[in-house]
């Protein structure tokens, strides 16, 4: 079954086992309502969170990605969300070039006792998701996008020489 | 004596030692220089130095990992020696680096256009020489001159490292510092300026060429995983061999996040692009980022961590959000 | 691979808003599913039978069970499903729980997100493999970081076990803070009285080698076989030889020193044993107020001592210890009381904390016991409590209750009534915390038998008039400003982690909190344990603990290492990196990034290439996503089982 047309957009969540993937369980012990758009990939640490997987996500035509591990110093492996901190950052930095708005994506901080700070994160980024509205894929940009863009690049933009 | 006579004498000298020197020597037609592998005294005489070596001698290096060789460099090009080094994929003690001061190197493609307006063709090239700022080339008999500033290579144009930065061997009078040209960045800030949803159409529209050939990353000296890039793996399988404009983009996102902190910018990826691609401002602009980020530069000092390697408990530059 | 997938009720708890039938019905169209059915409780007795049951009736290779969290069931479903004859991690859990059913009432968006949830779990479990642990030899000795009361507890209780011990003390008697303490509550024992014994008990166990004077350098290996490296501080005394005489004290020229065992409220010489009852009770010099070492020439001990112990040319030691556990029980330390200018601490002599306070009530004490204040050495009258300096105080970044003060002062103030009968205790406080066995009545004793006046509210300031200390606060009940005219004024500090907690925890690998204090595996189920297989906690180094608390967990930390050595092999968590040789590029990405140095560096027909410790892998993953070719893959959770977990996803 695809998303709920018109109810739901898709936002694929990574998170780590330690921290926030309990903290979302903590959310819903304690029957904190969330938005229901949001699925989760669970991974042992941020670190093992390749950036290229986001991308590939966001390429591949999900609306939105969040990402939560532990917060900084409480990482379960000591220093996985250091390195995550790092590239996830430097990836959110790259989205637009690539023509993918940034706040498509996020990452963020939720230990496993706040489950009502996971309850606002997912909240406040599906609306986030919502108001930006379906993702296009590269593959479905507009013709007349297209050809407005191309026509800029013939008409002598350096960066197609 | 001059750079060239320079380097082919401390090159006789060392090459007793060494398996091979790579360098550059003329290639199949008078515009273009080719890589050599100077393996005896004889071939030594074969090497070229000027505008016309725009090849980045260093990606060969890895492959000879564990052999003693020599290699020529531009500044440039040394970049990415230091970056091989600091990364351990070549042993200091195995390479020889050899080196002058570098006036820039032409970019054929620019070439081919000012041969283009003056109703010539770049197949029928004859004879290049390069003199001083100013670059002749005769074709069908009739001589072109053009500036040197004018054909130069974008690299060249804001180029911070005209002399190497590591070098064994290096000859002749230091290369004059560049006053960086605001045309050398004209692809990023192009880019700059569009909204999202427009640099979204533009790669749509460029990656709609690309034919997968792979070329960028065979010609870029970091790409070091070489037969098991995982562009083309099943373990893991990241990439199907769908031609489609989303699978080709997201092999060029692999290989600019793979370079996140590593890509000198020599620019290699894009000059072996036979469908011109833009595919380096990809990278011009993570190294932007990781700039800002992180104040490093890569291929200047071996001794450095690449920033994605390591990190700060306190991050200098990363603010966190708050929700 | 043939799946089955079981969709739980759990009762009304999902069913009552995921319409579990149309999730198994959903589930039959996933590749490689040959079964589907919902159950009312997957983890019951008749449910995993029932799982068991289809296992064999059809010929299932793998199960997923879409229920509740796998932090809460992973482990049960896993056992049976091996129970049935396949392997444990031929098996995955789709959360339809807390991360649905609980967090909406939306029935058919739950239904259809719970679909989703059960198509990832298939997807992922297709490309999981069988991983079996391995095993590797324990190394059945343990070692006891800080010889405080925890580390105390938790050394005899593991000797008296019969594994032998290695106690390492950075100072050079064991016995911690309690040591220091005249008495304690609530039953106003002597505190040396009942520790002593103990301490006794540490140096005469034949399974107790006991390292003081030393701290921990490094740390390098794994559960079952940690090797430590020791350093053990130059004392120059020889304890072979030392007899704890005192003879070198008694004509130590360097008397004026202060004192650190009495909390620098009184002087000692500069060798020096620190208090009587000290174990092991050998001399120490101090070489930053020793003539000897300050000026070059003394020499007084080395003549005095009758075993001729003394060796002024003694130098750090370096030792290593194998163990197969480590119980860190390294206590805590107190505020600096002068980070709270308005009280006046370490500015006027007469406002001290409350460890001086036992130090001035203590016979043992640098005022044999007297209640002499430390400008004059008169006998206070007045004595004033001021509670939470450095506790629960955002403004100081210490928000945290330190837990045993409102208790030690309610101690303190009835020992002030028994030493000057004509005294008057005040105590500022906040709340009174006294949640413990026989706690409450003991501080209404203090205010209802031995007349201490409670006032309840902050202090504003404090400073000297005359011989008095003029302490100004509000009575917030009363509604009004106070003014006391007091002779000594006693602040409770709060307690913070030990000075070097964080170095320490980061040669344990463990984690700490903000505030240095090491962090628990569980913060209700596994109190001693770490997230570092075989690291321990014991004490105040997990956050403050008084006295019975800290022998509760020191006792705990024992069962624990008990437990764990009581099996001759341990098995490894196969959820492992695994590294393709033919990818590897020996390009040494991963061995830097590695948490735990469990990657090295080898040699595979003459090309570098890494190579993981089975045994000190953590499972984090962190190499697999730095490895360029991904020729490092973290069991369980590759690379191909995220991207098809992000394709189902993606094109669903």
């Amino acid at each position: 079954m695809p998303v709920l047309t018109g109810k739901e957009l898709r936002i694929v969540g990574f998170l780590c086992n330690w921290c926030s993937y309990g903290g979302a369980d903590t959310a819903g012990v304690g029957r904190f309502n969330q938005p229901t758009d949001l699925r989760i990939i669970r991974v042992p640490c941020s670190g093992r969170i390749d950036p290229l997987f986001i991308a590939k996500t966001l390429i591949n035509g999900a609306d939105g990605v969040l990402v939560s591990g532990c917060h900084p110093r409480d990482c379960h492996y000591a220093e996985g969300n250091f390195y995550a901190r790092r590239r996830l950052e430097v990836l959110k930095r790259f989205l637009p070039i690539l023509g993918i708005d940034p706040a498509r994506f996020d990452y963020t901080w939720v230990s496993a006792s706040e489950g009502q700070r996971w309850q606002k994160v997912v909240t406040v980024f599906t609306e986030q998701i919502h108001a930006l509205g379906p993702a296009t894929r590269h593959e479905n940009v507009s013709p007349e996008l297209l050809a407005k863009v191309a026509s800029a690049i013939q008409g002598g933009n350096r960066v197609a020489a | 004596m001059s750079r060239l006579d320079a380097l082919k004498t401390r090159i006789k000298e060392a090459l007793p030692g060494l398996e091979c020197v790579i360098g550059w020597q003329k290639g199949y037609d008078a515009l273009h220089n080719t890589p050599l592998f100077i393996r005896g005294e004889a071939d030594v005489d074969k090497l070229e130095w000027g505008a016309l070596n725009v090849h980045n001698p260093a990606v060969y290096l890895p492959s000879f990992a564990g052999k003693k060789v020599g290699v020529v460099v531009k500044g440039c090009d040394s970049r990415s020696v230091v970056e091989l080094l600091q990364e351990k994929l070549i042993d200091r003690d195995n390479v020889v680096i050899f080196s002058a001061g570098c006036d820039g190197v032409v970019d054929i493609a620019k070439v081919r256009a000012k041969l283009a307006a003056a109703g010539l063709s770049a197949g029928n090239a004859e004879k290049v020489t390069v003199d001083g700022k100013t670059v002749t080339v005769t074709a069908a008999g009739k001589a072109v001159s053009m500036p040197l500033a004018e054909v130069a290579a974008d690299k060249c144009l804001r180029c911070q490292f005209p002399n190497a930065v590591l070098a064994d061997a290096f000859v002749g009078d230091p290369a004059p510092q560049v006053q960086a040209a605001p045309a050398a960045d004209a692809d990023l800030a192009a880019l700059d300026a569009m909204s999202v949803p427009e640099r979204m159409a533009f790669w749509r529209y460029h990656m709609d060429r690309c034919i997968r050939c792979y070329a960028c990353r065979n010609a870029c000296p970091m790409c070091v995983c070489r037969d098991h890039c995982i562009a083309q793996s099943r373990e893991p399988h990241w990439l199907s061999q769908e031609d489609s404009v989303t699978e080709k983009l997201m092999f060029q996102v692999v290989h600019a996040m793979h370079l996140a902190g590593r890509c000198t910018e020599c620019g290699e990826c894009q000059r072996a692009c036979p469908m011109d691609i833009p595919v380096l401002a990809l990278k011009k602009h993570l190294n932007r980022t990781i700039h800002d980020l992180f104040n490093y530069q890569a291929g200047v000092d071996v001794a450095a961590i690449p920033p994605l390697l390591q990190f700060k408990l306190e991050e200098d530059n990363i603010k966190e959000r708050s929700w | 691979m043939r799946i089955g997938v079981f969709v739980c009720h759990c009762g009304s708890n999902i069913e009552g808003t995921v319409d579990t039938a149309t999730v198994a019905k959903a589930s039959l169209d996933f590749p490689e599913v040959v079964y589907a059915t919902d159950t009312m409780y997957a983890c019951s007795e008749p449910g995993q039978d029932g799982i068991i049951q289809a296992i064999k009736d059809k010929n299932l290779t793998g199960v997923v069970v879409a229920s509740c969290t796998p932090r809460m069931h992973e482990p049960t479903f896993r056992r049976a499903v091996e129970r049935a004859g396949l392997n444990r991690f031929m098996f995955e859990m789709a959360n339809i729980r807390e991360h649905v059913s609980w967090i909406g009432r939306d029935r058919e968006a739950n239904t259809n997100k719970s679909v989703d949830l059960v198509r990832i779990a298939v997807e992922k479990l297709r490309r999981d493999a069988p991983l079996i642990p391995s095993k590797f030899s324990v190394n059945k000795r343990v070692m006891v970081i800080g010889g405080g009361v925890a580390g105390i507890q938790a050394a005899l209780d593991c000797a008296d076990g019969g594994l032998e011990v290695v106690l390492v003390e950075r100072e050079s008697s064991i016995g911690g803070k309690m040591a220091k303490l005249d008495k304690t509550f609530p039953t106003v024992d002597c505190s040396s009285c009942i520790l002593g014994p103990k301490m006794v008990d540490v140096a005469q166990h034949p399974n107790i080698t006991l390292h003081a004077y030393s701290e921990v350098d490094s740390i390098g290996g794994y559960v079952g076989n940690f090797q430590v490296q020791v350093k053990k501080r130059a004392t120059y005394v020889d304890w072979e030889l030392c007899t704890g005489c005192g003879a070198c004290m008694e004509k130590c020229p360097s008397k004026k020193n202060p004192d650190a065992f009495n909390e620098k409220i009184g002087p000692c010489t500069s060798i020096n044993i620190p208090f009587p009852q000290a174990i092991p009770k050998k001399a120490v010099i101090d070489p930053t107020t020793c003539r000897q070492f300050v000026k070059g020439k003394c020499g007084v001990c080395a003549k005095v001592c009758p075993t001729g112990a003394i060796k002024y040319d003694m130098t750090d030691e370096i030792v290593t210890e194998d163990v197969g556990a480590i119980v860190a029980a390294t206590g805590y330390d107190l505020f600096d009381i002068s980070k709270v200018t308005e009280y006046g601490g370490g500015r006027y002599p007469d406002v001290i904390t409350g460890l001086q306070y036992e130090r001035l009530l203590s016979a043992s004490g640098p005022t044999g016991g007297h209640i002499k204040r430390p400008s004059d050495g008169k006998e206070p009258k007045n004595i004033v409590f001021i509670q939470c300096v450095g506790s629960r105080d955002k403004s100081l970044d210490r928000p945290y209750c330190s837990g045993f003060c409102c208790m030690y002062t309610a101690k303190q103030t009835i020992l002030t009534k028994d030493h000057i009968p004509d005294s008057q205790s005040y105590v500022f406080y906040m709340d009174i915390r006294s949640p413990g066995k026989m706690y409450d009545e003991f501080t209404r004793r203090a205010m209802e038998e031995y007349g201490a006046r409670y006032i309840r509210g902050r202090v504003a300031m404090v400073y000297p008039k005359g011989d008095k200390m003029i302490v100004r606060g509000a009575d917030t009940l009363a509604g009004t400003q106070v003014e006391i005219e007091a002779d000594l004024v006693v602040l409770a500090a709060g307690a913070e982690a030990a000075k070097g907690a964080p170095q320490l925890a980061e040669k344990l690998r463990i984690s700490y909190d903000k505030y240095g204090f090491f962090m628990e595996s569980h913060p209700k189920l596994k109190p001693v344990e770490t997230n570092t297989a075989g690291v321990y906690l014991a004490g105040s180094c997990q956050g403050p603990k008084d006295i019975p608390q800290s022998v509760g967990q020191g006792s705990a930390a024992a069962a624990k290492v008990l437990a764990l050595f009581s099996k001759d092999m341990l098995e490894s968590d196969p959820q492992i990196s695994r590294v393709d040789i033919k990818r590897c590029v020996g390009c040494g990405k991963c061995i830097m990034t590695c948490p735990f140095k469990a990657i090295k560096e080898v040699e595979f027909r003459g090309q570098k290439k890494a190579e993981v410790i089975e045994t000190v892998c953590q499972g984090c993953g962190i190499c697999t996503s730095t490895c360029p070719q991904g020729a490092i893959q973290l069991s369980h959770f590759t690379d191909n089982q995220i991207l098809a977990e992000v394709n189902a996803l993606c094109q669903s």
